[in-house]
Parts: C-alpha cells; structure tokens; sequence
C-alpha cells in the first residue's frame, strides 16, 4: 500500500445572470441563435453580477461542497485557487478566501495563475502536496470571470465564454495504485499574444490610450484593455498540441486508447471538441462534451463537465483530463474517477 | 465532389455544387469563424495545419489550395 492523492468530491458554482443566444443575436447582425449554438454549441451562459468576482464564485463552490459532502471546513490543510481575475492585485485571494471559508490558520493557501489548462495543473499541485506529505485534503478552487475582460461587441469571444466556479476535493488515501496521474505538461509562450488581455497589469497600464476601441476585419470590438483571442492560431495550436498530449500520456501510464473509460477535456467549443475528438479517434460514448447552458468557463469546464456528465468521482473509472489554452499552456492526466 | 469541397460548403452554407476555385471567399463572409473552420478541415483533409493569416488574405478556393500545395511541399 502506498500514501496517493485521489478525487474525493466535487460541487460547482455558476453566477445567476443568464446571457442567451437570443440576446446576443440581436446585437450581431447577420447571426442567429441557432447559428450561435451551431458554431460553438453554446445556448447560454452565466455572466457574475456587478461587484460579483471570481473569488466569490470560488466562495460559492467551496460553500456547495462542504455542503453537499458535510465535511467540515477544519478538515481542509491547503486551499490552491486558480484564477486570472484575483480580488486584488495583493493580497493573494487564497488568503482572503482562508478567512471567508473558515478554513484553519495552519492552514497553507496559494493562487496560481493559469487559464484552460488550470485545473489538471492544480491537480498536479495538490497530488505533490499530498503524496509528499505537506497536506492531506487540499481543496482546489478554480474561477473566472472572462466576461469582465469582454468588450460587448466582440461575438468572437462574448458567444462562446461564460463565467463560472468549480471545487474540488482531493485528499490522500491509502492505495495499491496511484489514483491520479501520470501527467504531461507542455508550455509555448510564444502563444501568449494569441490570447491575452494586453492592458491591465505590470506591462502595460490601463490608461486612455489603451482603451481606444478598434474593430477588426470580422467586425469585432475591442480595445488593449479587454480579451483578445487569434481564433486561427487557438485552433491550430489545439489541433497540433492535444493529439500529440494524449498520445505521450498515454505512452507514459502504459495504457491504449480502450483503457480509458472518459475523456474529458478542456470545454472550449463544441466545434474545437468535435474536431479533436474525430482526430484522435475517440468514440463518442466516452467523450464528455458539456458547454451548452454554460459556456467555455476556462479553468473550471473539466471539475464542471465531470459533475454534469459524470458525477462524484468512485474511483472505478479510468479517465483523461486535458486542459489547453492561454499561455499557451497545456497539461493531461490520467485519473481514477 | 472531394471532402474538401463539402466541408467548405458546409462552412459556407452554400449548395456543394457552387464551390469551385473561383468561388469567392470575400462574397461569402469569410471572417475569423470561417477562417478557424478551414484551418480545421485542412487539417482533417489533408493533415496539414495552415497559417492563420496567410489564410485570411486568401479571397477564393484557388487561393486556399494554392496554400495547401504550398505547405504540402509542392
């Protein structure tokens, strides 16, 4: 027997404000709501309130897992959030979420900074947190807020993103067989212009100038201040990467294809998730494909697909999780679920 | 009718019939949706991955093939 890390639980959290198909076709001429759902497979999303953060989502998520499981806040040793929307330049939102959740003063808490391919990074976190024996039940908070970095004109990016909050419990547990994991990690920064809110931090203050609005040659509006996303160089970027992922995950745990029971990757688009799945070669019945009442939440659509599609992990399913996206940056993980 | 053809009609929701090398990718709205989609369905035809913005200066199908004889090596 072996001390590993495994998916315990997870709950997650999803801002009441509705944005429709409906409403978005009626500000982009030429688009309809079935077209929408067509090219993203996205009906609806969920966009936080004014004043409503990232951190409060990840509040939320946390608050339904403690709920649902009973387990009680004490019980948590480290809180890892991820989010590119922090409360606060400083201080780090983990420590002020250590307070908000009533979770222990020895208790460690950290945020990470990482969009689409966050979640299996947190996992990689939480698993050596746990299997070196720094912690025991890590709690991973993922939560964004894209919509804030949106410009309402854009249909590139505002039909297809919505906000959202996920928590997942992982804790160690005595095993024959590792329960998460092996992992393959990738990064290219060369990809960091592709997808990128320009303005905003260390590099480039948001001032006058920076807010200055253009519209591109699709017609999209946006300015330095807000999200940009190269839909071309994305899509090249995840058909090129995740195949080429799967294949080096899989040869690294010894596994075929049939081995795994679920593939659950990073929800980006329908479209984007079709393609992949025809290219690798994965049949539909073990393909989670879970977007249209949420959108593309970045880091939370795995925790998110996984509670949907699947439910609470059992530990009797083997599954791949592939995250991918800004940075770039990418990450696959097998995992028993 | 080659499978290319018929993924470029679909994208542009026209009858396969009409898509031949002159048709016009301009006319058509051959915007960044359109452009992600070919960059996809090269992929899937010809199991090559073309240049965004190469593509995008691209104004009929004689000009798409024109970049994948291109990035085959042709």
């Amino acid at each position: 027997m072996m001390r590993t890390a495994r998916l315990k639980a997870l709950s997650s959290f999803l801002p009441e404000t509705v944005l429709s198909n409906e409403t978005l076709a009626a500000l982009y001429p030429g688009w309809t709501p079935q077209k929408i759902v067509e090219k993203t497979g996205v009906r609806e999303r969920r966009i936080a309130a004014p004043g409503e953060t990232a951190a409060d989502l990840a509040c939320g998520a946390a608050q339904r897992l403690f709920a649902e499981t009973g387990l009680d806040p004490a019980g948590i040793d480290f809180l890892l959030l991820c989010t590119q929307a922090p409360d606060y330049i400083l201080p780090t939102t983990a420590c002020l979420l250590q307070e908000r959740l009533g979770l222990r003063q020895d208790c460690g808490a950290l945020d990470f900074n990482l969009g689409c391919s966050g979640f299996v990074y947190g996992l990689a976190l939480a698993k050596g947190l746990i299997e070196t024996g720094a912690a025991s039940r890590v709690l991973l908070l993922t939560a964004d807020t894209y919509s804030r970095f949106i410009h309402p004109g854009d249909k590139s990016v505002r039909t297809l993103f919505g906000d959202g909050a996920a928590a997942t419990l992982v804790e160690a547990v005595e095993a024959d067989h590792a329960m998460i994991g092996p992992f393959v990690f990738g990064t290219d920064g060369r990809g960091g212009p592709n997808l990128i809110v320009a303005a905003g931090a260390a590099r480039r203050e948001r001032d006058a100038a920076s807010a200055v609005e253009m519209i591109d040659e699709s017609g999209n509006v946006r300015s330095l201040d807000n999200l940009y996303m190269n839909g071309g160089a994305i899509v090249s970027f995840t058909l090129k990467t995740v195949p080429e992922a799967v294949g080096k995950l899989l040869a690294a745990a010894g596994l075929a294809m049939d081995d795994i029971d679920l593939f659950v990757f990073h929800q980006a688009s329908a479209f984007i998730l079709e393609r992949l799945r025809r290219k690798i070669g994965i049949r539909p019945e073990r393909f989670v494909v879970e977007l249209e009442s949420c959108g593309n939440t970045v880091s939370s659509t795995i925790p998110i697909a996984l509670e949907r599609q699947v439910g609470q992990p059992s530990g009797d399913r083997t599954a791949m999780l592939v995250g991918f996206g800004v940075g770039y940056s990418w990450a696959a993980a097998c995992v028993r679920f | 009718m080659s499978a290319f053809h018929e993924g470029l009609a679909e994208i542009f929701e026209v009858d396969p019939g009409l898509i031949g090398a002159d048709f016009s990718l301009v006319d058509n709205n051959w915007d960044s949706l359109a452009i992600v989609s070919v960059i996809a369905l090269v992929d899937e035809c010809e199991n090559l991955m073309l240049d965004g913005p190469a593509l995008a200066k691209c104004e009929t199908v004689a000009d798409i093939e024109a970049l994948i004889a291109k990035a085959r090596g042709d």
